[in-house]
């Protein structure tokens, strides 16, 4: 699908830019400003790792980094997700739910009805892209934003797998349910090899497929995106699928793990996703953002959480810092953006 | 549509019929006929709130009037959408822009237009080749004179260059139909002349193009004919030959004196 466009009358002789050097300037400083953001991210992770290889001499073990990307795996997975609608100018609030609702969907069908393995994956991933579906029909035809549609998302799935479960835990799945978020490769673990293809397949959708651009666009300046022909309800739509099939993946991986299924099981992550999502430098207001700073905030988020249990400070110091990291996070962006500013 | 001075011979290549669009409260266009024939640059001209924007939105498809018939080539669109107008070949550049600042010069040029590799694999995908677009993009400014970097990312580019993306991308992909809203705005003398020197050289080509402006003598410089919009109403159309910037300001304002510093408003 080429387009040639006709040929264009000859214009008149030398036009006038002047601002072009001025312009050349600040390309080369909004760059550097984006390269920087990636730099002093991993300049912090880098502190943070020394600070914990100094605390603790068990932290920079082979295992124990094994054990940070396990534990980096279904974060990582959801807040992929969560990048592409954030991208979008869209949030969502019920991935931890989603993990949850898949978890109890598969447990149901699998250790509840004797069914077939493929087919409890299958209900679990299908019943999380569902309500991203619905989520996002309900932000794209009713006009209702995302942070609402979801948000009564968040409750309504995280209900769901308790009706399901009945409100206890559904344990017991099995070979080879139970192998999903729990094989190894010479030790090193299974579940984060799976959160890496989906990063590399999102990063590649993102940077390289004409929806991927579609998506910076939509979020970036849905109205002159609308004027090129693209629907933004559309596109935010299929954004909001995409977060519900990583938050059903990222049950998946949660649910084998525990070895069962119930609606607490990754209610919790939503912060941690959060989290690494505004570490990696996506912008709230859409239009920016990669999955690659993600994968730096997700690994940072789980390392620094690692290391206070290393630590042995208590569980609930962990909420606290992760809060406090999404607000120092938010706080260094908006700073830059009035340096950036500033320049211009 | 009885009205419109009948071009010799020539089927009009758009025709819209008794377009009425309201706002809620604010009827912003009442029963207007307008008619683009090929390699004929028609004005559009009107005080502010005269309705001209929102009749180049619904001419492209992106607001749809309340009633009223669009034809395009002949046919009449039951519902025309910015994606349908695009395919029928007609680009706009739009009063407040078209271009997503937070990407770069590039991926505004051909956003919804993009190369995709053509093969099993990458087709489906919709794969896009970044280095032939931006190779193009490249080509294609150089082909107008404005040397702008395609990698450039659109919010480091002055308001003017922003508006001569526009102005190109539109002029590169308008094969049929061109409309530009007030293109001039916010350009200095020399890009003026260029994108006059533009859109006459289109019309030259046989594109239909639709021009805005109230720069009265852009627009007495650059028409073959002017259609005057007042309170969303159509009060004139007239060729533009033997047309002075007097008669068509009294058209715009409705008062048969004009005197400076005097309140003209109907
Ligand atoms: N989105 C909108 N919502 C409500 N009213 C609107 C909207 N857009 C335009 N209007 C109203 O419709 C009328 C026509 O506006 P329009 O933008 O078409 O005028 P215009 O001729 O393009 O003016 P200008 O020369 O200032 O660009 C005005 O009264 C304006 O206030
Ligand atoms: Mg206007």
């Amino acid at each position: 699908m080429t387009e040639t466009p006709p040929q264009t009358a000859e214009p008149p002789a030398q036009p006038s830019w002047g601002s072009a050097g001025v312009g050349l300037l600040r390309t080369r400083l909004t760059r550097a400003s984006s390269s920087l953001r990636a730099l002093g991210t991993l300049f912090a992770l880098g502190l943070i790792w020394l600070f914990f290889a100094l605390e603790s001499q068990y932290f920079f073990t082979t295992s124990n980094i094994w054990n940070i990307l396990l534990q980096a795996a279904n974060i990582g997975i959801i807040a992929a997700g969560l990048t592409v609608v954030m991208i979008a100018a869209e949030i969502d609030l019920s991935i931890g739910s989603l993990e949850a609702l898949a978890g109890s969907v598969a447990a149901v069908i699998i250790i509840q009805h004797h069914q077939p393995f493929w087919l409890g994956v299958t209900g679990a991933l299908g019943a999380a892209v569902l309500a991203g579906a619905i989520s996002g029909l309900i932000t794209w035809k009713l006009k209702v934003v995302s942070f609402i549609s979801t948000l009564a998302m968040l409750g309504i799935a995280q209900g769901i797998a308790f009706l399901l479960t009945n409100g206890h835990a559904i344990a017991g799945f099995g070979n080879p349910y139970d192998q999903i978020g729990t094989w190894t490769i010479d030790g090193f673990p299974g579940a984060a090899i799976i959160a890496a293809g989906v990063f590399v397949v999102l990063h590649l959708m993102l940077t390289r497929t004409t929806f991927g651009l579609q998506i910076y666009a939509v979020g970036g300046n849905p109205e002159a995106a609308a004027y090129a022909g693209i629907r933004p309800g559309r596109v935010k739509l299929i954004a909001l699928m995409i977060s519900g099939l990583t938050g059903g993946i990222g049950g998946l991986i949660l649910s084998s793990r525990l070895d069962a299924g119930n609606g607490l099981f990754g209610a919790g992550d939503l912060l941690a996703a959060v989290a690494a999502v505004v570490i990696g430098g996506t912008s709230l207001f859409g239009g920016v953002g990669s999955v690659v700073g993600t994968a730096i905030g997700v690994v940072m988020i789980s390392s620094i959480n690692n290391g206070l249990i290393l630590m042995n400070v208590p569980d609930f110091w962990q909420q606290i810092v992760v809060g406090v990291i999404i607000i120092a996070a938010m706080a260094v962006d908006q700073l830059a953006k009035a340096a950036r500013l500033a320049v211009r | 549509m009885s009205a419109q001075p009948k071009q010799s011979g020539r089927e009009p290549v758009l025709e819209a019929r008794g377009i009425s669009k309201s706002y809620g409260a604010v009827q912003a266009l009442t029963g207007v006929d307008i008619a683009l024939y090929p390699g004929e640059v028609l004005g559009l001209v009107g005080d502010n709130g005269a309705g001209k924007t929102t009749l180049v939105k619904c001419l492209s498809g992106v607001l749809r009037p309340d009633s009223g018939e669009i034809h395009i080539d002949g046919d009449v669109q039951g519902e025309l959408t910015a994606e349908r107008a695009r395919t029928l070949g007609i680009e706009t550049v739009y009063q407040n822009l078209s271009l997503v600042d937070t990407l770069d010069v590039m991926q505004n040029f051909f956003l919804n237009r993009e190369i995709v590799y053509n093969n099993p694999v990458a087709r489906p995908l919709r794969w896009m080749n970044r280095r032939r677009m931006y190779r193009d993009t490249d080509a294609h400014l150089k082909a107008l004179s404005l040397p702008v970097d395609a990698r450039r990312p659109v919010s480091a580019l002055s308001g003017g260059q922003r508006q001569m993306i526009a102005v190109a991308r539109a002029i590169t992909w308008g094969r049929h139909i061109v409309m530009f809203d007030e293109p001039a705005a916010a350009l200095g003398v020399r890009q003026s002349i260029q994108v006059l020197n533009f859109v006459r050289s289109m019309a030259a080509r046989g594109v239909a193009v639709l021009f805005i402006s109230h720069n009265m003598q852009h627009v007495l410089q650059v028409t073959d004919r002017i259609v005057v919009l007042r309170h969303g109403e159509k009060v004139g159309d007239l060729a533009t030959a033997g047309a002075t910037a007097q008669q068509i300001v009294t058209l715009i304002t409705g008062s048969e004196l004009v005197v400076e510093g005097q309140d003209i408003s109907v």
